[in-house]
């Protein structure tokens, strides 16, 4: 058996391990966001799809890179290589190009039927995510929703709940197992909302109302950040202290949120989908 | 056989690796909330005196920006680890409204409460108003840290009564142990920039500053 044929088989074998080790890491391995919404799960399931699709294609790259390499470097003070050595293989590019474009153009069928169609991707196991009537991202599920607003300004993200009186927080507080229709909007420049674990990113516009369905699903503190460079502090945009947490809990927090706001809630404007300052508010 | 070739597809492969644990752990991370410490264990006191101008340059002549608002003398401070800072606000400023009307709202203090006076509180006979809130209308300008879930409304001076020319605002907060804060007002007051969110508002050292907590 020739060298180069016995390199071949050995990184065959070495490909076929990946392969085997890589998929069923794919399959049980923890991928973000996670399941803490049902977005964030519809995510997950996506890339895991696209990560099962990639790992032959990449581990058959590297492994086809380092046996290139084995064979065929050369000295510094080598002769030039003949035409025979530098003659390519049509038959394997063919069906390189050929495999790998068919990869690409199943994974921009399953993308395209998500993003457009809600119930041909729950019937393929995905989480549809319709873009059309002005919302951003997931869907609505039955039931009544919990409306939360998200005011962004520079720079703090606040919070207001039509439900609770029109009350206002400065840390997103939801109960568990509730769809939640989020309504975003800004005061002044373009934000953008990131509640990364649950999955949820959407632009906030000023004077414009942006609506992002998700459902919660795991009870638990998580992360905002502002996705979108918004002035000095964008960095500093962030809140450790999003809760996830049962009705109960959830009523309590209201009960107490309520409290809190008292003293607040008389000059607080009626509840409205976009908020335009008045004209002292821009200075001068 | 090129082994240094071999190596460096690896070397590659290994940051590759690296940088994707680094990234789902980052988005995966939950951290603990931060936010003012409630725990009654005995803390240092540190007093801060502030005065807020129309333009720093009353105060502070050869600022670059002597037309800016700002709070003086500074808005750098380094504060002892679980320091309660005691905070006096000289506010000289008219009014120019808060833009989210929430933020009328006293939160994070001692109390969630603020002591507005007209006179210097440190004066014979001083006697102030506590104040949970503020008509967001009257505001010029907040003392606000996000991070520590602090934010004062700074009422402004009545224009029509030549007796009010300041606001003395005092309030109480607690720090944590360590970190640094980022603190702005959330009024936009920088007077004659784009919504009045540019210039000292997007400018370090006029109403944008940091609480560094320390030994």
């Amino acid at each position: 058996m020739s060298a180069t044929r016995r390199l071949a088989y050995t990184l065959g074998a070495i490909w076929v391990v990946l392969l085997v080790i890589g998929s069923v890491l794919i399959a049980v391995l923890p991928m973000p966001p996670g399941t803490s919404s049902n977005v964030a799960g519809s995510i997950t399931d996506t890339t895991r799809l696209l990560a099962w699709a990639a790992w032959p294609v990449f581990t058959l790259t590297i492994l086809a890179t380092i046996g290139a390499v084995m064979l065929h470097s050369r000295a510094p003070d080598a002769p030039p290589a003949s035409a025979r050595e530098l003659r390519g293989n049509a038959r394997m590019a063919s069906a390189w190009i050929g495999v790998t474009a068919a990869v690409v153009l199943a994974l921009a069928i399953i993308g395209t039927i998500t993003l457009n169609n809600d119930s041909v991707a729950e019937t393929l196991g995905l989480g549809g995510r319709a873009t059309g009537s002005g919302v951003t991202g997931g869907h609505a599920e039955e039931g009544p929703p919990l409306e939360v607003q998200v005011i962004a300004q520079q720079w703090q993200f606040t919070y207001r709940y039509p439900s609770l009186g029109g009350i206002e927080s400065p840390h997103l507080v939801l109960p568990v197992n509730t769809s939640v229709t989020f309504h975003i909007t800004s005061l002044d420049v373009v934000h953008s909302f990131w509640l990364i674990s649950l999955g949820v990113k959407a632009d906030a516009v000023p004077l414009h109302d942006n609506v992002f369905y998700a459902t919660t699903q795991l009870t638990g503190t998580y992360r905002v950040e502002c996705g979108e460079l918004c002035g000095l502090w964008h960095g500093s945009m962030s809140d450790n202290s999003a809760q996830v947490l049962s009705a109960s809990d959830f009523t309590a927090w209201g009960q107490q949120q309520t409290a809190l706001d008292a003293p607040i809630m008389k000059f607080l404007p009626p509840y409205s989908h976009t908020y335009e300052p008045a004209p002292g508010a821009y200075g001068s | 056989m090129n082994r240094r070739g071999a190596l460096t597809v690896l070397a590659f492969l290994a940051a590759g690796v690296l940088a994707g644990v680094f990234a789902v752990n980052y988005l995966h991370s939950s951290p603990a909330p931060t936010g003012s410490p409630t725990s009654a264990e005995a803390s240092p006191v540190v007093d801060i005196n502030l005065t807020t101008v129309a333009a720093i340059g009353t105060l502070r002549p050869a600022d670059d920006h002597p037309n800016w608002v700002g709070y003086f003398p500074t808005t750098y401070f380094k504060v002892p680890p679980n320091a309660t800072v005691h905070m006096t606000i000289d506010q000289q400023d008219g009014a120019s409204g808060l833009r989210n009307e929430y933020l009328g709202l006293v939160r994070g203090t001692v109390d969630n409460s603020m002591t507005v006076y007209t006179s210097d509180p440190s004066s014979a006979g001083a006697t102030g108003k506590t104040m949970q809130a503020i008509d967001p209308t009257t505001a010029a300008h907040t003392f606000s840290v996000p991070e520590l879930g602090v934010s004062v409304p700074l009422p402004g001076v009545d224009p029509n009564n030549p007796k009010n020319t300041d606001n003395f605002v005092v309030f109480s907060f607690k720090v944590p142990a360590s970190g640094i804060f980022h603190w702005q007002c959330f009024v936009p007051c920088g007077a004659g920039t784009l919504y009045g969110n540019g210039g000292p508002m997007q400018t370090l050292g006029y109403m944008d500053g940091q609480i560094e907590v320390g030994s």
